[in-house]
C-alpha cells in the first residue's frame, strides 16, 4: 500500500551506513529467528528445518507450537520497538514508550476484564478468542485518550503531564487488574498471572495470523511516515509550515500505536523496556533520523524479542520463565544508564 | 504577483491583538514590520503563513485566497523563520538544514539538491559545521543554520519563476555584526531573485538600511506604511515608542539614546 513512499523515504534521507547497519539487523534477525526455531526442549539443525522427513510429535513440536510462537515474539517485538520509536519521535521525548504512559497496562486492563469477567459479561462469547484482542486494544485506546485530553492534545508543554498521567494511569490499572486478582478462581488467576509478566507460551496459528495481519497493516502504515517525523522535531509550528498536517500525523501514530500494543499485549501479556531501550540503541548504533530509525527499532525489537523467549524456554528446562521478567531484568539497568547519560549532558 | 491582506483581525477570548490590518507585499521586496513588544507583529506572521486563522479579514497570495491553498502547497510558496524550540535529539547540521527539503515529485528537483545544499551553507556561513550535531552549537549558529533551512525550502532548480515569499521573526537575534550583515545582504539578494521578503525588526537603523517599505504596528493596529523616509518621522515614532528620538536624513538615521 504505503511501499512506494516507503522505498524513497528510505533512499533519499537514509545514509549508505545506515543501509549496511540496517542490513546487519535483518542479518541478526534472521539467526534469532532460525536459533530460536531450532533450540528449545526439542532441538533442530537447521538442516531439519527444511526436511519434513521427521517423526509427527517433532513436526507438531516445530508447526503447531514452536514457529507460530516464534513469529509472535518476532511481531510483538517489532511493534513494541516500531511504537516505542514512533512514540519518542512524536512527544519529542526519549523517555515515552507504551509501557510509561500507561497504554500497554491499559491493554492489560482490558485483556484482565476479560479473562476474569467475560464469561459472565459476555455468556455466548459471540467473537470466541477474538474478544480479548478487542478488549486490549479498547483499555490501550482509553488511556490514549485520556492522554490526549490532559495533554491538550499532546502539546509540548504537556509532556511532563503526560508522563505523571502516565504513572496515574499505571496505578489506576494495576487497581484494576488487583481487584479482579482479589475476585478471580484459581485457573483465572494462573490467566492473569501470565498477562503481567508476558509470555509467548499461548501462541497458536488461529489466534497469531488475524493478529500478524493487523500488526503488519499498521506497521505499514506508519512507517512511511518517517520524514514527517523528522521535521516534527523542529517543533510543531515548524513542522506544519514545512507541510506538516500535524494533527493527522499525531492521530496517525497514536492510533497505530494503540493498535499494535493492544494486539500484542493482548496475546503476549505486558513486555516491559523492549519500546523505551530498543530506539535507543538504534539511535547510538547509527543516528536519529526516522527513515533509519522505525526500521531499525521494529528488526532489533523483534530479533531481541525472540532471543528473550529463548533465553525463557532454555535457562530453567523444562520450565519456563515469563519473557517480561528477561527483558525488564535488562531493560532496567539499561534505563538508569540511559537517564545517567541524560543528567551529564 | 502579491500577498495582499485585507482587513485582518484577529481576537483571542475577548482581547484584540490585531485590529484591522491591510497590506500589500510585492515580489522582489524586503518589507519590514516594527513596532514594541506586544503590537501583534509576530501574530500578524502568524497570520501570513496560515498557522492562525484571522477572526475577520482575507489573505490572498497571489490572488488565490489562503484558505483554498493546502498546508503542502503553502510550504511550496512561502518558508517562515521564527524563534525556534528546542531539538531534542542529536540530528546533525546537514539534517536540519536538508528538513528544508520537500518532495515536489520532481526528478532534477532532487538531482540538483545537494548542490544546493552545498551553496546556501555557504552563504549561510555553516559550511564547517554541516557534519557537527546541531545541538553543539551557540545560539547563533543554530540560527543561521535554521536561516539556510528556510532558504532551502524556496530553492528552484533552475531559474524558476514560481511566485516565493519569506517571512522571518527577528532573524538577526543572537547574531554579531558580521552575520547581522550578511544575512541582511543575503535578504537583499534573494528579493532580487524575485522573493518577496517580510521582516520583523527591531533595530530601526537595520530596516530603515534594508527595507523597501515600512510598516509600524502599535497594539494590534497598523499606524503608518511607506518608505523608510516616511515611516521613520520623529512623531510617529515618539507616539508609537512612548520615547523621544531624532531623526538624521541623508543617510537616514534614528538616535534614541
Amino acid at each position: 500500500m504505503h511501499v512506494k513512499p516507503l522505498v524513497k523515504n528510505l533512499l533519499r534521507f537514509t545514509n549508505s551506513s545506515q543501509i549496511y547497519l540496517l542490513g546487519a539487523l535483518l542479518i541478526a534477525f534472521l539467526f534469532a529467528f532460525l536459533a530460536s526455531i531450532s533450540l528449545g526442549s526439542f532441538n533442530f539443525s537447521v538442516f531439519e528445518l527444511f526436511n519434513s522427513s521427521k517423526t509427527s510429535l517433532h513436526t507438531t513440536v516445530l508447526y503447531e507450537i514452536r514457529i507460530p510462537r516464534v513469529i509472535l515474539a518476532a511481531f510483538v517485538g517489532a511493534s513494541l520497538g516500531l511504537s516505542g520509536a514512533s512514540l519518542q519521535g512524536l512527544f519529542r521525548n526519549p523517555l515515552a514508550d507504551p509501557g510509561l504512559i500507561g497504554v500497554s497496562a491499559g491493554a492489560a486492563l482490558g485483556a484482565s476484564i476479560i479473562i476474569v469477567l467475560g464469561s459472565s459479561l459476555f455468556p455466548g462469547f459471540i467473537f470466541g478468542a477474538f474478544i480479548l484482542p478487542i478488549a486490549a486494544i479498547c483499555g490501550a485506546a482509553l488511556v490514549i485518550s485520556l492522554l490526549y485530553v490532559f495533554t491538550r492534545g499532546f502539546g509540548y508543554q504537556g509532556i511532563t503531564y503526560m508522563l505523571l498521567v502516565g504513572i496515574a494511569v499505571n496505578a489506576f490499572a494495576s487497581v484494576g487488574i488487583g481487584i479482579l486478582t482479589y475476585i478471580s478462581t484459581d485457573s483465572e488467576l494462573r490467566g492473569l498471572t501470565f498477562w503481567t509478566m508476558g509470555s509467548f507460551g499461548g501462541a497458536s496459528w488461529y489466534l497469531i495470523l488475524p493478529a500478524i495481519v493487523v500488526i503488519s497493516l499498521s506497521m505499514f502504515w506508519m512507517i512511511p511516515s518517517s520524514r514527517k517525523l523528522d521535521l516534527l522535531q523542529l517543533g510543531e509550528p515548524e513542522a506544519y509550515r514545512l507541510g506538516v498536517d500535524v494533527k493527522k500525523l499525531k492521530y496517525k501514530v497514536i492510533i497505530s500505536s494503540a493498535i499494535t500494543v493492544g494486539v500484542s499485549v493482548s496475546l503476549s501479556g505486558m513486555i516491559g523496556f523492549v519500546g523505551l531501550v530498543v530506539p535507543h540503541l538504534v539511535r547510538l548504533l547509527g543516528g536519529v533520523n526516522h527513515s533509519y530509525l522505525l526500521p531499525g527499532s521494529a528488526l532489533l525489537g523483534a530479533g531481541l524479542m525472540m532471543s528473550a523467549d529463548l533465553l525463557s524456554r532454555i535457562l530453567v528446562q523444562p520450565a519456563e520463565l515469563p519473557v517480561g521478567l528477561i527483558t525488564s531484568a535488562i531493560g532496567a539497568p539499561f534505563f538508569l544508564w540511559l537517564i545517567f547519560r541524560i543528567r551529564k549532558i | 504577483m502579491s500577498i495582499q491582506a485585507s482587513s485582518i483581525s484577529w481576537e483571542i477570548n475577548g482581547k484584540k491583538i490585531l485590529n484591522d490590518v491591510s497590506l500589500e507585499i510585492n515580489h522582489g521586496e524586503v518589507v519590514s514590520i516594527i513596532g514594541p513588544n506586544g503590537a501583534g507583529k509576530s501574530s500578524f506572521l502568524n497570520v501570513l503563513s496560515g498557522d492562525i486563522k484571522p477572526t475577520s479579514g482575507n489573505i490572498t497570495f497571489d490572488d488565490v485566497n489562503l484558505k483554498e491553498i493546502t498546508i503542502q502547497e503553502r510550504s511550496f510558496m512561502r518558508s517562515v523563520m521564527s524563534q525556534s524550540q528546542q531539538i531534542v535529539y542529536d540530528f546533525s547540521v546537514k539534517e536540519i538544514i536538508e528538513m528544508g527539503w520537500l518532495d515536489r515529485g520532481i526528478a532534477s528537483y532532487s538531482e540538483d539538491f545537494k548542490h544546493a545544499v552545498v551553496n546556501v551553507a555557504q552563504e549561510c556561513s555553516v559550511s564547517d559545521l554541516l557534519d557537527q550535531k546541531f545541538n553543539t552549537l551557540s545560539g547563533g549558529e543554530q540560527r543561521r543554520v535554521h536561516f539556510a533551512r528556510t532558504l532551502i525550502q524556496l530553492w528552484r532548480p533552475s531559474a524558476s519563476k514560481d511566485p516565493r515569499y519569506m517571512f522571518l521573526d527577528e532573524p538577526t537575534a543572537n547574531l554579531d555584526i558580521l552575520h547581522e550583515q550578511n544575512l541582511m545582504r543575503l535578504l537583499k539578494e534573494k528579493a532580487r531573485e524575485g522573493i518577496g521578503v517580510l521582516l520583523i525588526l527591531h533595530d530601526l537603523n537595520l530596516a530603515a538600511k534594508y527595507s523597501d517599505k515600512l510598516f509600524i504596528f502599535k497594539e494590534g493596529s497598523l499606524i503608518k506604511s511607506g518608505p523608510p523616509e516616511e515611516v521613520l518621522e520623529r512623531d510617529i515614532l515618539s507616539y508609537v515608542y512612548g520615547l523621544t528620538m531624532r531623526v538624521e536624513r541623508d543617510p537616514l538615521r534614528v538616535n534614541y539614546y
